[in-house]
């Protein structure tokens, strides 16, 4: 994953000091959430109002200026934190509550069962999972919902992946046999022996897998297949600000961008911090 | 072996893309002609797409279909969908080429050179470097790289593959650069390649972020070996040591690493012509999306599945022949 790559290298600059990396990734989500949350108290102007002339710059009253339709790009930023959080999240809850059972399952039952599935999941897996979204994209058309459907498809494999693995190790280990020698049911087993094992693993892969969602939802909406405007969305603003670099308009451009940049940033180096904290015993994997 | 393993996978794609076009909501026929058609129109365009068969007999018309190249009609130009297709073509591989050869160079020198001055200053760019790149989405830096090179420094082009009337007298292969060497026309080479810098150099770094670190971290395991310490000991040159010995030991892996980002390079590069206004597939998709063109939507999604399918094979049969103890 995207962010698990840019997490690591963080965590081989710094070295020993992860636990700073990850204070840092902490307090960008904070500022994050915080946006999010507080969108409406936070930004100066509606985001879907014309609140100035058009194509300002940066300027006090309009600390990013104005687009085209004079509608506040700091606001927009702000706004824009909440259309990327949620597709994210949707996205990534639906991947996991299908991909986690899905994985669970297969990989304790095993066999035929346990191939052709792995199979499946394998190709979805090593197709580029933006065209594939893309794909799910243009069919279910533009809207929230749509778009994180399209997103989740891509990461229900990551899900599946990391748990079979984990489960086709674990059902093998002494006190699972134990549990199976003294009677508990398959369901039992999986609920109390296997899951609590692989649930660790699973929170730092969620963590990661936000911060892909929120890079493949940008690109989406970058596209045309996002959201429907006027709702902010730094991807979808990204694209309409590029029709004015030529006229050296920046401001369009530069500031969702950073906004994408430092999400994901942001998210990637929590992820490597808590799976350093989670999963002390697995050591850097190149 | 792993070209029969790559079937189902090639399979598995076009199954689940065929589903995914004709089972979810939407019906492409309405979504063509409009809410507005009459039934009767509509019913004649579903009979002739043959979409009032059963699911599963359209599935395997379909899968035939493809099997001897009929990627169907466009609904949009009413040309076969393959037509369309190679001719795009040529401008997506020759931006992911050049995207490659760029990652590539920047992967081996950087990488190289950060492990051979580990923990030195030009270690540390070299990983900032990497984290930073990781982190641009595509198009944002595509779009910094026009505000800067076309923009403010009036350098370069920011969008197409070529100025107006500045293609190839004769097409041979649809690559532009090539071509034009071949027909001599040394002012078209110079306006293609003018035309390629952005771009490729767009998709080229941010896919060169992976390269850099598995390069690096490749070159750091050998430098620490045993042969590189003999080396060493027989006097040879520290440039030998790193580009011979080091590096040439690394490679293996780091050919498996890139073959397997092409499959990013290819999403990468959808974004990349979107940004750039280039006329390859990716840009034909995006295109054929927003005119509801479904025929052409589902065969670039093939096409696409075909190229990720044939360059695993190509970089498993380039390993094998670079590593003789690897066999398939």
């Amino acid at each position: 994953m995207l962010s698990e790559k840019i997490g690591k290298n963080i965590k081989q600059l710094v070295g020993d000091s992860s636990g700073i990396m990850f204070l840092v990734g902490l307090f960008l989500l904070i500022i994050f959430v915080i946006m999010a949350v507080f969108a409406p108290y936070l930004a100066p102007y509606s985001p879907i109002k014309p609140t100035g002339a058009p194509l300002l710059h940066p300027q006090a009253s309009h600390l990013m200026g104005t687009d085209n339709l004079g509608y506040d790009v700091f606001s927009r930023v702000i706004f824009g934190s909440r259309m990327a959080f949620s597709i994210a999240a949707i996205a990534t809850v639906v991947a996991a509550a299908i991909g986690i059972p899905t994985g669970l399952i297969v990989g304790y039952i095993g066999g035929k069962l346990d191939s052709v599935i792995t199979m499946i999941m394998d190709s979805v897996y090593t197709f580029p999972g933006l065209i594939l979204a893309i794909a799910i994209a243009a069919m279910l058309g533009q809207g929230l919902i749509n778009i994180s459907l399209s997103i989740a498809v891509v990461y229900i494999p990551t899900y599946y992946r990391v748990i079979r693995s984990q489960v086709v190790t674990i059902k093998s280990e002494l006190y699972v046999e134990g549990a199976r020698a003294i009677g508990a049911k398959s369901p039992t087993i999986l609920s109390k022996y296997v899951l609590p094992n692989v649930l660790p693993s699973t929170i730092v892969v969620l963590s990661m897998n936000i911060a892909d969602a929120i890079m493949t939802e940008a690109g989406l909406s970058f596209l045309g297949l996002g959201i429907a405007p006027p709702t902010p969305d730094w991807g979808y603003d990204l694209s309409k600000g590029q029709q004015f670099i030529l006229q050296n308009d920046w401001w369009l451009v530069v500031f969702p961008g950073l906004a994408i940049i430092l999400i994901v940033l942001g998210f990637s180096m929590f992820s490597e911090g808590l799976n350093e904290y989670l999963n002390p015993n697995i050591g850097e994997k190149r | 072996m792993r070209i029969l393993l790559s079937i189902p996978m090639i399979l598995i794609i076009l199954t689940i893309v065929f589903f995914v076009l004709r089972v979810l909501p939407g019906n492409p026929v309405l979504a063509m002609l409009g809410p507005k058609a009459p039934p009767e129109i509509i019913h004649a365009m579903e009979h002739q797409m043959g979409l009032d068969k059963p699911i599963i007999v359209q599935y395997f018309i379909y899968l035939s279909h493809i099997a001897v190249g009929n990627f169907g009609t466009s609904s949009y130009t009413s040309l076969p969908v393959l037509q369309e297709l190679l001719q795009k073509f040529p401008a997506t591989f020759e931006l992911t080429f050049y995207s490659m050869i760029i990652a590539v160079f920047i992967g081996i020198f950087l990488g190289s050179y950060a492990a051979y001055n580990f923990g030195k200053p030009m270690d540390i760019f070299a990983r900032v470097y990497s984290i930073f790149v990781y982190s641009f989405p595509v198009f944002w830096f595509g779009i910094m790289l026009q505000l800067i090179f076309g923009v403010w420094l009036h350098w370069l082009p920011v969008s197409g593959r070529s100025a107006p009337f500045m293609i190839p007298n004769h097409i041979y292969t649809g690559v532009y650069t090539l071509d034009a060497i071949l027909n001599g026309q040394w002012d078209v080479l110079t306006d293609a390649i003018k035309h390629l810098v952005l771009p490729s150099f767009t998709l080229g770094v941010v896919i060169s972020s992976i390269f850099v670190r598995m390069v690096r971290s490749n070159v750091l395991l050998s430098l620490s070996s045993q042969y590189v310490t003999a080396a060493r000991a027989r006097g040879e040159s520290e440039k030998k040591i790193l580009f011979k010995h080091a590096l040439k030991n690394s490679m293996p892996p780091i050919l498996t690493i890139m073959g397997l980002q092409f499959a990013l390079l290819l999403a990468g590069a959808i974004l990349t012509e979107t940004t750039f206004s280039w006329p390859g597939i990716g840009n034909y998709l995006i295109t054929r999306i927003s005119y509801r063109d479904f025929p052409a939507i589902q065969g670039a999604i093939v096409f696409f599945a075909f190229f990720v399918a044939v360059i695993s094979i190509l970089v498993d049969i380039v390993n094998a022949w670079i590593d003789p103890r690897i066999r398939y």
